[in-house]
């Protein structure tokens, strides 16, 4: 929460103007390098991220939600069935799976919500686990442990240009970044505003926000239903680019992997943090499964991330390390200078 | 009415889940953390029993090594990982972090080391003592005599010895227990060790009725975190009576309805969330 | 009719009475003085009238309208508010943030609005922020404004935790021991900026433990002991009568 900005130069415009390039950069990305290893690791880190933004937004109430993967399973089948099954049209069963998705949290957020904490971390796992179970046993709806196959999005026409899904990973880069983009600018607007500031007096100290009039349930449900909504989208998509679904995409690894990408890539920023964790992340585990022994991907993760956050300093993840570069830069320039929470 | 088999399953289950809550409660209400790791402790325990039954120590020693070693290792962890990342600037989140991220730490260690395949002990205690109109084998008699000689043990040990006196101070009163000359941290250390041990021995004594793999300390984890839930955290008795009715109902409804049992169960709970959303012995609503 | 009115209200914690059949009337406008000896069930009483417990017999009136039973935030809305014994802040934050997180009450707008950051928010905001300037600057921390809450001195501390209050809008401002641990000059300090907020129309409940305190700003005087009410009326009166004298024996007793 940014509260007194002193008369701001130039100086201080220079992150921001490289950040702007960065972003650039990706926008055109495909123009530069279009091999679908490259891009498929850049729309599979958007996606997650997607995933750990949502988790940063629940953890600004205080609260650590241990299942966000199961809304992601939860918009992923239900675009899947809907597509495959029902015959719906991509556009309505992506939107669809968004809002079941975000009903699912709003229903156990009024329940479990009431005390939070541990419990919820509990019960959020515990969901978690139960999304699974019902998705490989239920197996009239869901296929079961075989999975739904998908088939890409029907292409989109935009005057004589069309949009082709099917003979390129192009348009699930542009439908990703879009995606990406304005979550982001809901998670950020949210964060930056009174909302983000009034989830932080709840996080803080619930006590006394609650006696000066905040209702403490209403933001915190608020907070878990908005991640449900887009982490549930992300599941959508996501299903469609990997065209398959199968119980074992989002489980207990999963829900945990993106509270890592959350913390490791720094909860101090809620888009830029979580992107930049999720692509660590994923990078490292995706390099991971090539090597040849299995289950080192488990033991090696587990310890990466352990030694991750032993040494990282407290609060701080890869992103408090570019705030930390410009601060560095700017040392002697008094004119860039913040007033902001924690 | 289901047959008395099924009871009897649900109550071996509820032995497991009982002594495995009880550890994680022992553990919350000192170091204020929850051991998301629990479940590997036992899932270790279970290994250490299997080979070392293999290489053939008797049963019951086997489950003491077993407890031991784990508990052991338990202290160990609580020293290098837990406090550090328990005190400040770090904090609960860290924990957290840390003991999920080694959930897989854990489990990949024991896929590399003891393979994925799942181990069987079907011969160790085998055959079955008929009761009446049905028959309970010894195994699952082992649990449940198992679990009545170790909740009595934790009972006395609680209430009787100095060192049961020292975990009750630090657990009510960590400042004015410290001003007693009662070490917290050392407190902290022995609790981790009874916890994993216990855990560890559970894993142990249902070694022979389910296999041993890498991957079976998650389902007991979880059905002992949602008995902790029902019962409200802080307390012992309600991880035991939590433990007792998950146990039962499980293995009914799983007789019912088959697979669905975990998610109907998990349906329970949130109800009785609804109803005390403190769990039953937790504490209580102003 | 007063202002708020507590109908024989008892809170058990099992077989423990904390308070037992409390009948009490707060008039508009008075400064109402809660005393006792320790353990006598001041600070369960404030628990109660804002929601943090709810009595396990009796009513909590106010306006009229019964509001025993309303969650804390609910009762604040309506326009009671309480400071905490231990002066509970925001970890971290500083005075002005402090306030601003107080402001819940004060905002006009809705979330949407302010989500959207409409012209309405906008304006909205800037009167939230003048509101926390102009009370920081009549109550002397206008200079702290940017200073972490936690390093500001005790009895600054303290006023903090009232002005954070004020931002809620009160009607009724329940102040549980705000001059505890101070010294006289801080004391007094603290009395003229109640005396203060009570003028501009805040009725206050003032629970003490320092007697000159309560004899130099409170109207009335009420005096628990056991969760009993033992006796209500003039503090100088109150505070020489038998049974009061009684309760306190034992207990040390700033007069």
């Amino acid at each position: 929460m940014i509260i007194g900005r002193r008369y701001i130069d130039y100086k201080s415009l220079l992150p921001k103007i490289v950040a702007g390039a960065v972003v650039l950069v990706l926008a055109i990305f495909p123009a530069i390098d279009h091999s679908v290893v490259t891009l498929s690791i850049l729309i599979s880190s958007g996606i997650w991220g997607i995933a750990a933004m949502g988790f940063t937004l629940i953890l600004r109430t205080g609260q650590f939600s241990m299942g966000q993967a199961a809304f992601m399973a939860i918009g992923g089948y239900v675009a899947a069935i809907l597509t495959v099954k029902l015959g719906v049209p991509f556009w309505p069963s992506f939107l669809a799976s968004g809002v079941l998705a975000g009903v699912v949290a709003f229903l156990i957020g009024i329940v479990v919500l009431r005390v939070g904490g541990t419990y919820f971390s509990i019960i959020t796992l515990a969901f978690g686990e139960m999304v699974r179970i019902v998705i490989t046993n239920w197996e009239s709806v869901t296929r079961g442990a075989a999975g739904i196959l998908l088939r890409p999005p029907a292409p989109i026409a935009i005057g004589n240009f069309e949009i082709n899904f099917a003979t390129s990973i192009v348009p699930y880069y542009y439908f990703m970044f879009l995606l990406v983009a304005i979550s982001g600018l809901v998670f950020w607007q949210i964060d930056r505003s009174r909302i983000g500031g009034t989830f932080r007096g709840v996080a803080a100290n619930p006590m006394l926000s609650e006696h000066l009039g905040v209702p403490l349930m209403k933001y915190r449900v608020i907070a878990f239903t908005v991640a449900g909504v887009f982490t549930g989208l992300a599941g959508a998509f996501h299903v469609h680019f990997i065209s398959v679904v199968t119980p074992l995409v989002y489980g207990l690894w999963q829900s945990i992997q993106i509270m890592m990408m959350s913390i490791v890539g720094g909860i101090s920023s809620i888009v830029g943090g979580s992107l930049i964790g999720a692509f660590a992340l994923y990078t490292v585990s995706n390099y991971l499964t090539r090597v040849p022994i299995f289950n080192i991907q488990y033991l090696v993760f587990g310890a990466v991330v352990v030694l991750v956050v032993l040494f990282l300093p407290r609060g701080t993840g890869i992103i408090d390390l570019w705030s930390r570069f410009w601060r560095k830069v700017f040392k002697d320039s008094d004119i860039y200078e913040e007033f902001s929470t924690d | 009415m289901p047959p008395a088999g099924i009871w009897v399953d649900g109550l071996v289950q509820s032995c497991i889940y009982m002594t495995m809550a009880f550890g994680m409660v022992l553990v919350f209400s000192i170091l204020g953390i929850l051991n998301w790791t629990h479940g590997q402790f036992y899932m270790l325990g279970a290994f250490v029993l299997y080979y070392a039954v293999t290489a053939g120590i008797p049963f019951p020693l086997g489950l003491l090594v077993s407890g031991i070693v784990i508990g052991g290792l338990g202290m160990l962890f609580e020293r290098i990982i837990i406090k550090p990342l328990n005190t400040p600037p770090y904090g609960a989140l860290y924990v957290t972090v840390a003991t999920l991220a080694l959930i897989f730490f854990f489990e990949g260690a024991a896929g590399l080391a003891f393979g994925l395949l799942p181990k069987g002990l079907a011969t160790v205690l085998s055959g079955a003592i008929s009761l009446g109109s049905f028959d309970i084998t010894y195994q699952r008699l082992a649990v449940i005599i198992f679990t009545l000689v170790v909740m009595s043990a934790m009972y006395f040990v609680l209430s009787s010895t100095k060192v049961g006196l020292a975990i009750r101070a630090v657990a009510q009163e960590p400042v004015a227990a410290s001003l007693y000359g009662i070490s917290a941290a050392r407190v902290s250390v022995t609790v981790m060790g009874i916890g994993c041990a216990l855990a560890a021995m559970a894993g142990g004594i249902i070694a022979p009725v389910h296999s041993v793999e890498p991957f079976m300390g998650r389902i007991p984890m979880i059905m002992s975190l949602l008995a902790i839930v029902i019962g409200g955290l802080g307390s012992l008795t309600g991880a035991i009576v939590g433990a007792i009715i998950l146990g039962v109902l499980n293995s009914v409804i799983a007789y019912k309805i088959s697979f669905w049992s975990e998610v109907v169960l998990f349906m329970l709970v949130i109800i009785i969330l609804l109803v005390r959303p403190q769990g039953l012995f937790g504490a209580a609503a102003k | 009719m007063a202002l708020l009115k507590l109908e024989r209200v008892t809170k058990l914690f099992g077989k423990l009475a904390a308070l037992e059949d409390i009948n009490l009337d707060v008039e508009e406008g008075e400064i109402l003085g809660i005393v006792g000896p320790n353990g006598s069930g001041k600070t369960t009483l404030i628990n109660v009238i804002s929601g943090y417990y709810r009595p396990t017999k009796g009513e909590v009136i106010f306006k009229g309208e019964k509001i025993s039973g309303l969650r804390p935030d609910q009762i604040a809305a309506k326009g009671i508010v309480r400071t905490f014994q231990s002066n509970v802040l925001y970890e971290g934050a500083t005075v002005l943030e402090s306030m601003l997180l107080s402001s819940h009450l004060q905002y006009q707008s809705t979330d949407w609005e302010a989500f959207l950051n409409t012209k309405r928010y906008k304006d909205d905001f800037e009167k939230v922020v003048g509101r926390v300037l102009e009370l920081l600057k009549e109550y002397d921390l206008l200079n702290d404004t940017f200073l972490p809450a936690k390093g500001l001195s005790h009895g600054f501390q303290r006023m903090l935790g009232i002005l954070m209050a004020l931002m809620a809008n009160p009607k009724v401002l329940l102040l549980d021991e705000p001059t505890t641990g101070m010294n006289h000059e801080e004391a007094m300090f603290v009395v003229g900026h109640i005396k203060k907020i009570n003028q501009q129309g805040v009725t206050v409940v003032l629970v003490e433990h320092n007697m000159k305190v309560i004899s130099s700003i409170t109207t009335k005087v009420v005096v628990l002991d056991f969760g009993h009410k033992i006796a209500e009326g003039q503090p100088r009166e109150v505070m020489n009568r038998p049974e009061v004298i009684q309760a306190y024996l034992g207990t040390e007793v700033m007069v």
